[in-house]
């Protein structure tokens, strides 16, 4: 129908995630109809991120660098490890200004229905960290699904008599309302209860 | 125009990530059998099904079936979470197990409130099971028993009572999986050898109730010759293989 040159593209646009058919054909007339400038900026964009961006050599994070500038951050405090699962969790947790140590991006989490193992994940690499550098405290921050709670549980296993292993709370998300919560969250929420200081 | 809404209880087998912030779920219903629905927002920590629509979960289910493929999941309230069996590594893994079997061997829309009651019956138990950390979920004895009962419902009866090929009784001295079931030495060229043990374990967990499974204290050989020829039925009757019993 189109003509060969739009299909490629449109063939290539619905290989992105959450991307169908209708979407990438919007999309690539989209950039037909803007400037030639415009649409190669964003091709210009993709080739600059395949070439430059790669993985942190110590925790997996994306970065132009060997290391990551977190990995490189000499105020932080390298006693302290933070687990998530993808570089977009460590984003959202960076925007906290709650955190100062590290982080390990495992890559995903285990799920043995899909086939995902520990050799899958940077696990390997986790538990070397902890060894060489003397690591106090790990926190586990993957998700909190099932499969993000099997990962933190083989993990905690693993890590016992390591480190100290620490797990981010489960509970209200603040500014909610209590009628609204699941069932499941507000359980948790009722059994990680905390004192109120005075 | 008949609504094209309706109300069931589910049972959610599996969830994948779709798109920016939704999850295909994979679930076995009440009145439908095997149905794959979208979660919309799910992921997103204000939405409004929170952890209600973990694999694992017994729920009731407002569904849209709309002009495609997936439904869409309008409504959920929990029935039981079964997060007991979900928060523990070893009783997640034999839950898995049991989970894996219903999506290879009941993937048709087509209710089957015995396979349904069975599910649920297995989730409730999974729960209760003891820690056995470091011991290989496969070859728990509930996971075995649940397994054995879905091929059963599925139309493959391992028969283990005599011969599957002439008939003859026992003993028994092997499993033939293109016969369906035990055979006698004469017949057992081919056959996955077994002890006569495990065939009385198959055929007590076959036919005595999924509660009694862990109390029949099965051994070691029995367990792992007992799994082999839930492995072998599923390879030659359905042509797959479980992820689960291989980890």
């Amino acid at each position: 129908m189109l003509s060969p040159a739009v299909d490629n593209l449109v063939t290539q646009l619905t290989r992105l995630p959450g991307v169908g058919t209708r979407t990438a054909q919007r999309l690539a007339f989209h950039l037909l109809q803007r400037s030639t400038e415009e649409a190669l900026a964003l091709a210009t964009a993709i080739e600059d991120v395949k070439e430059r961006v790669r993985f942190c050599r110590d925790c997996g994070n994306l970065t132009e660098e060997e290391r990551c500038a977190i990995c490189r951050d000499e105020r932080r405090d390298h006693s302290l490890i933070c687990v998530v699962e993808q570089p977009a969790d460590l984003i959202s947790l960076e925007r906290t200004h709650e955190y100062r140590g590290l982080y390990h991006v495992l890559g995903g989490a285990l799920s043995p229905l899909d086939g995902v193992e520990p050799e899958h994940l940077r696990i390997d690499e986790l538990f070397k960290r902890v060894e060489r550098n003397g690591v106090q405290e790990v926190v586990l921050a993957t998700n909190p699904n099932m499969t993000g709670e099997a990962t933190a549980a083989y993990l905690a296993d693993r890590l016992r008599g390591r480190a100290r292993v620490t797990r981010l709370a489960s509970g209200l998300p603040v500014g909610g309302d209590l009628e609204y919560a699941d069932e499941v969250t507000l359980g948790r929420a009722l059994t990680g209860r905390r004192d109120m200081e005075p | 125009m008949a609504s094209r809404t309706y109300r069931t209880e589910a049972f959610v087998l599996r969830s994948l990530r779709l798109g920016e912030a939704d999850r295909v779920l994979h679930l076995y219903t009440l009145a439908r059998g095997r149905i794959g629905a979208v979660a919309k927002g799910i992921r997103r920590t204000r939405s409004r099904f929170g952890a209600r629509l973990e694999p694992l979960s017994h729920v009731e289910l407002l569904l849209h079936q709309g002009s495609g493929e997936l439904q869409t999941v309008t409504g959920a309230e929990l029935i039981h979470s079964h997060h007991a069996a979900r928060e523990h590594p070893y009783r997640l893994g034999v839950g898995l197990v049991g989970l894996e079997a219903m999506l290879r061997l009941f993937p048709e829309q087509e209710g089957n409130p015995r396979a349904f009651s069975a599910l649920g019956r297995f989730l409730d138990l999974t729960d209760e099971l003891e820690d056995r950390s470091g011991a290989r979920p496969a070859l728990d004895p509930l996971a075995l028993a649940f397994q054995l009962k879905l091929l059963w419902l599925s139309g493959y009866l391992p028969h283990v009572r005599s011969c599957a090929e002439c008939g003859a009784g026992p003993p028994l001295v092997g499993y033939l999986p293109r016969a369906g079931g035990a055979v006698c030495r004469a017949c057992a060229a081919d056959a996955i050898p077994l002890a006569p043990r495990t065939l009385v374990g198959i055929d007590a967990l076959l036919r005595r109730p999924l509660v009694e499974a862990v109390a029949l204290a099965l051994g070691e050989r029995e367990v792992r010759e007992t799994l082999r020829v839930i492995v072998s039925s599923y390879e030659y009757h359905g042509g797959f293989r479980l992820r689960t019993l291989s980890a």
